[in-house]
């Protein structure tokens, strides 16, 4: 970290801001008292995978792109498998459904887990990382890491492995489990929703600075249920289109400073919110009732504009996925066919699923072999890095009188709202506040 | 307990899958092998419950590929050619260094890592690590047998 003249000019600077997955940078100018600039930038080199994937088969693209990200691979194959299934007239099973939502709530809880204790606690208890913060807060941590281990469980019961599962095929999974192998889930769920449920009551004890974002938020809705695994896409202005109609609604753009595309509202090119905030305050209604009562106990309303918040909201997830996979695991029956036949042809489908930090879109056009002629994936980090620097504008703003050191920590933990996944946007974080 | 880390889709990144695997085939008595991709993986296990949990794993510490390097973890934090992570992954120096914290370090944890160079996705181990898998597993197999007085 440097420190330029205070009088003339202010120049913060952090190597490596930690506790974010993924590689980049962050500079805010400050001139005559104004914020005049703040950029994300994102650095680390392209990874090439839209590329990657043309030429492929239709069958490959679940097992590729879930390499684009260990903490959420079961979104891209998600989003992918729902893509290509979309292009190939394909309907999965109710069953299949369901047990998709099972492989994302174990997801969504080790990824809410991993971020809300060893990722974002810290920044509200004070301290530099979650190894520190174990030193004085053990039990808390151990909490977390339980929570991950459920998480985990779900993920290799059903996905085959915790990481990169090689469970899931276009059209639904190779095998099923026995209801047996399943049940066997059970007591460790009940304690991770226990668990999920003292989360929700310790992180909603921290303090929370006074700031509300404004901008519009974006998530999916289904017919039923908590958004997961399918629905159309709404937002808190009213908007409410199907996968298809994505690029009508959200534009990619290109900035100097960052290797990540920018995502835009076309309508009047402003920035939008994807994630737990906008999933909730749009879906609310669709918690469980364990849930939502958890969320009113953590001092939540229906909605939330606050993203330092975002850490409860997570944790009302966690119980919400908790709860739902014990819901599917008691209702599973397991007797059909673990996937549905899917032959190619010529045509392009679109796919929208909620990733633990928002709407992951796919789209691939394929011939009528099912060769992969086009593939287009926006990560939910691209969509929220126009929000994260317009939080940070109007955060640092309204924050100039803090010295440089507590300012950069308080942007780094404003950065942490978001759970940022650089790796999947393309990548890393270091801080510079620059003031004139 | 003997655990293996790594990804054998990354070339050397395999070689403590690979060395304890031929533990495994062992059969020791009393003897539990286990198997990682992530670091952090550990901290699902019960640490606690073994006397001895020895760890493999492929290191990058600058020596010539293929050197076996055997660390005891004592009161001091693992040097970061063990694997001190980033903001990708929780490396092996801070996955000790949380268990320290919560209390979990049995009561010998001990590293045995071989200096790998390749590790390109879809490699094979490369040559000079693959013929240091064997004196791993003897390293492996003669601490585990090893009693607590150094006897």
């Amino acid at each position: 970290m440097t420190h330029k003249d205070a009088d003339a000019e202010r120049l913060l600077h952090v190597d490596t801001l930690a506790r974010v997955e993924g590689e980049g940078a962050m500079h805010v100018r400050v001139h005559d008292g104004h914020v005049t600039d703040v950029q994300l930038r994102i650095y680390e080199p392209p990874r090439f995978f839209e590329a990657l994937l043309r030429g492929r088969s239709f069958t490959e693209p679940p097992d590729i792109t879930a390499r684009i990200c260990g903490i959420c691979p079961v979104a891209y194959q998600m989003s992918a498998c729902l893509a290509l299934e979309t292009a190939c007239g394909v309907i999965v099973t109710e069953e299949i459904r369901a047990f998709r939502r099972l492989l994302y709530c174990g997801e969504w809880i080790e990824s809410h887990a991993l971020h809300v204790y060893l990722l974002h606690a810290p920044d509200f208890l004070g301290y530099a990382s979650a190894i520190e913060m174990a030193r004085e807060h053990a039990e808390v941590v151990e909490q977390g890491l339980r929570l991950k281990k459920a998480g985990n469980a779900i993920m290799k019961a059903v996905g085959g492995r915790s990481i990169h599962p090689v469970n899931v095929r276009v059209g639904g999974f190779y095998r099923f489990p026995t209801r047996q192998e399943l049940r066997a889930l059970r007591p460790t769920l009940e304690r991770g929703r226990d668990d999920a449920l003292a989360t929700v009551e310790l992180v909603a004890g921290f303090e929370f600075p006074d700031f509300e974002q404004p901008h519009e938020y974006v998530a999916m809705r289904a017919d039923d249920g908590y958004p997961l695994e399918s629905g159309s896409i709404v937002s808190s202005s009213g908007l409410a289109f199907p996968a298809q109609r994505f690029a009508d609604h959200i534009a990619e753009e290109h900035v100097e400073h960052s290797h990540a595309l920018h995502s835009r509202l076309i309508k009047d090119g402003s920035a939008y919110v994807v994630g737990p905030l906008a999933r909730y305050s749009l879906n609310h209604d669709r918690l469980s009732p364990l849930a939502r009562e958890a969320a009113t106990a953590g001092g939540l309303g229906p909605t939330c504009r606050n993203p330092f918040q975002s850490i409860v909201v997570r944790a009302v997830e966690m119980v919400y996925a908790c709860d739902e996979a014990l819901r599917i695991i008691d209702s599973w029956d397991g007797a059909g066919s673990p996937y549905v036949d899917v032959t190619p042809q010529a045509a392009t489908g679109h796919g929208v699923t909620e990733a633990p930090r928002g709407i992951l879109y796919h789209r691939y056009t394929l011939d009528r072999d099912g060769t992969i002629l086009d593939a287009v994936i926006i990560p939910p980090t691209s969509q929220n890095q126009p929000s994260v620097e317009a939080d940070l504008r109007s955060y640092v703003q309204d924050r100039l009188e803090l010295d440089d050191i507590e300012l950069t920590r308080q942007c780094e933990q404003a950065i942490r709202n978001y759970d940022p996944c650089i790796s999947c946007a393309t990548h890393f974080l270091d801080l510079t506040v620059e003031r004139t | 307990m003997v655990v293996g880390i790594g990804n054998a889709e990354r070339g050397d990144d395999g070689v403590g899958l690979e060395v304890a695997r031929l533990v495994d085939q062992l059969h020791l008595a009393d003897v539990w092998v286990t198997y990682f991709r992530e670091p952090a993986q550990i901290l699902d296990e019960d640490l606690l419950a073994a006397d001895i949990v020895v760890v493999v794993d492929a290191l990058s510490s600058g020596a010539p590929v293929g050197t076996i390097a055997v660390r005891e973890v004592d009161d001091r934090p693992l040097p970061e050619w063990t694997g001190a992570g980033g903001t990708h992954a929780v490396g092996l120096a801070a996955v000790v260094e949380l268990a320290r914290a919560l209390g979990r370090l049995p009561d010998r944890l001990v590293v045995v890592g071989v200096e790998g160079a390749d590790y390109e996705p879809g490699a094979d181990l490369s040559t000079p690590v693959r013929r240091a898998v064997q004196e791993a597993a003897d390293a492996v197999v003669a601490l585990v047998h090893e009693r607590p007085d150094g006897g």
